[in-house]
């Protein structure tokens, strides 16, 4: 392994001094120590995957077998048909997939006009309306949730997809994500178009947005993530069970069935799989969204 | 085309247009206040949905915060009862005890983790981006799963105790004892938040020209010299940045405790927004439960104005 990792260290070294082998027998070792540490931290994060797919194929009766069984024999796939069929997942699937798309549509669409009015155009109060979206960052749900919970009631809006959804329609961040990037778009460019007649909207529909591409696809997967998590705020509003999300459909079974362990890691499976496989396509995008959460400027 | 070229003509109308002729500088307010009267338009839904799903609950927060209601009787305003008896209340002082602890352990040991793995991945090695990959898949799963699948491995034969069991470690009853359960749940969030802050970092790292590197080459230091004299001092607005956020986010914990514990055993893992939770919607003391909200904004506040103010910092000199 470590020979692969060779050629690259040393070449950093622009000039090798006269004694270079020193130097470079040096640099192999850091290299080296640099590998074996980020292998072991990998085991670390990856264990609980591989503990819950692992103990999912796992007979019930391996479980907490003595020696420990890493590669479960035999394999038990019944946890997964079991489980499906002792609550309607497949509702919970559905609605936590609508909500989290609804919800992730709207925030690119407020979010990316709510950034272009921050930075393309000029009125009274701008800035103070920037700050006052900057200051629902901190603004967390548990701090709000109360008197949310009496609004959203008065509004009748409790056990609803609405009641659901129309909170979460826009989010600070995500103004905050677009308008740093649409700050990079030249004026001139919308300039130019409203001297060819484009109307505003059409300026933002047919030029802005589509420049702002890897913007709105760090916000979509950022967004989609959180609204996939969500867990406290469908828990407060939502009892009736053919409106629960998955989160509650989990914490639902592991209540009823805390001892099924493996029809609960199979569960557990399904419910990080689309959250797995968005990571693998978009793997780029995923982590620009957080990495953009650290924007300062 | 007599109209047309005019905006690119003279210097772009701001708020303020300048004035060479009558007849231009009318037809160049109307344009631009026809232009602004758009820009306002198209952030009014922003500013709809904020300002009734996250203001005006804030400002119901302290209003209620003031009241006894039990969502049956009408709220009754009480004045600062629900504070003077919270600050009596063993129950209360304990829990945001925890909510202390839980912030102060699961945010320091965050800290030099995240750095220094990012710090490792800043440089070229062998699969680095499977590695990458792999140390970030936590970020990816579900915080209810995480409570499930923790829960299973912290069983007192799980895969945890076995893996102890293997350093010669006597097994640990983590979630069923009070001395140890807070840890437990705190571990998971170092698991959890370290991930991510890691990209954090990394973005600042990246962001450090390599040229100050060369130049210390040059100079013959050493990688740690580089690392205490660029690094460190460089990442210092990143630094700041992941720990208020981190506190923010340390703060709002809430699925992980509720699932895996309750806030049990002995109150021992009941952080603020849990007990929140519970006072609202199991006691409906809605009063009462407000004004923890208050008392948690109040924290949050403190460490998110460091945040805004940072965020806000390069507008200034714009």
């Amino acid at each position: 392994m470590s020979p692969g990792a060779a050629p690259t260290a040393s070449r950093r070294v622009p000039a090798p001094p006269p004694r270079g082998w020193a130097r470079r027998a040096k640099r192999h070792r850091t290299v080296i120590a640099a590998f074996c540490t980020l292998v072991g931290v990998a085991c670390i994060t990856l264990l609980p995957f591989y503990w819950m797919f692992s103990s999912s194929l796992r007979t019930m009766e391996n479980m907490f077998s003595i020696p420990i069984q890493w590669i479960p024999d035999p394999l038990n796939w019944q946890s997964y048909v079991l489980a499906w069929q002792a609550q309607d997942f497949t509702r919970y699937f559905l609605n936590s997939g609508f909500v989290a798309v609804a919800i992730t549509l709207s925030n690119l669409l407020l979010c990316s006009l709510a950034g272009y009015s921050l930075t393309k155009f000029h009125f009274r109060g701008r800035g103070l309306m920037f700050i006052l979206i900057l200051s629902t960052m901190m603004l967390p749900l548990e701090v709000t949730m109360v008197p949310l919970f009496l609004i959203i009631k008065q509004l009748d809006w409790a056990n609803s997809y609405q009641g659901l959804i129309v909170p979460f329609l826009v989010d600070g961040f995500g103004v905050f994500l677009m308008r740093q990037y649409m700050l990079s778009i030249p004026k001139d460019l919308i300039d130019s178009a409203r001297i060819d007649g484009a109307s505003e909207l059409r300026i933002f529909w047919m030029i802005v947005l589509p420049l702002c591409k890897p913007a709105l696809v760090a916000l979509a997967v950022f967004t989609f993530r959180e609204a996939w998590d969500m867990y406290i705020w469908p828990l407060i509003i939502i009892t009736k069970d053919s409106l629960r999300t998955l989160p509650l459909g989990i914490s639902l079974f592991m209540s009823s069935y805390g001892t099924s362990w493996d029809q609960l890691m199979a569960i557990a499976v399904l419910g990080t799989l689309p959250m797995i496989l968005l990571f693998f396509f978009l793997q780029r995008a995923f982590i620009q969204g957080i990495a953009a959460t650290g924007l300062k400027e | 085309m007599p109209v047309a070229p005019l905006p690119t003509q003279a210097p772009r109308p701001a708020t303020a247009p300048a004035a060479p002729s009558a007849g231009r500088r009318r037809l160049r307010l109307s344009l631009s206040a026809k232009q602004a009267a758009f820009g306002i338009a198209i952030l009014l839904p922003t500013l709809a949905v904020l300002a009734i799903f996250r203001f005006l609950p804030m400002i119901e927060a302290f209003y209620l915060s003031l009241t006894a209601y039990d969502l049956v009787h009408p709220p009754k305003f009480v004045g600062l009862a629900n504070f003077v008896s919270l600050a009596q209340d063993p129950l209360f002082l304990k829990s945001a005890r925890v909510s202390l602890t839980y912030v102060l352990f699961s945010v320091v040991p965050v800290l030099p983790l995240s750095l220094g793995l990012a710090v490792l991945f800043n440089r070229s090695l062998f699969i680095k981006n499977v590695l990458r990959s792999a140390v970030f898949m936590p970020v990816v799963m579900p915080a209810v799963v995480m409570a499930v699948v923790w829960t299973f491995m912290y069983q007192q034969d799980g895969v945890i105790n076995t893996l102890l069991g293997w350093l010669g470690i006597d097994p640990i009853p983590w979630l069923r004892s009070s001395s140890s359960a807070l840890w437990a749940v705190i571990l998971i969030g170092i698991w959890r938040a370290t991930p991510y802050y890691m990209v954090i970092f990394l973005a600042g790292l990246q962001a450090i020209p390599a040229d100050y590197y060369d130049a210390a080459e040059i100079d013959g230091a050493g990688d740690w010299a580089k690392f205490w004299h660029i690094t460190l001092p460089l990442l210092k607005p990143t630094t700041l940045l992941v720990i208020v956020m981190n506190v923010i986010v340390a703060m709002k914990v809430f699925a992980v405790p509720l699932i895996m514990t309750g806030g049990g055993p002995a109150d021992s893992t009941r952080v603020l927004p849990l007990f929140i939770y519970q006072t609202a919607f199991e006691f409906f003391d809605m009063g009462r439960a407000a004004a923890m909200s208050v008392f948690l904004f109040v924290g949050v506040m403190l460490f998110s104005f460091i945040q805004v103010r940072m965020f806000t910092r390069g507008d200034e000199q714009r």
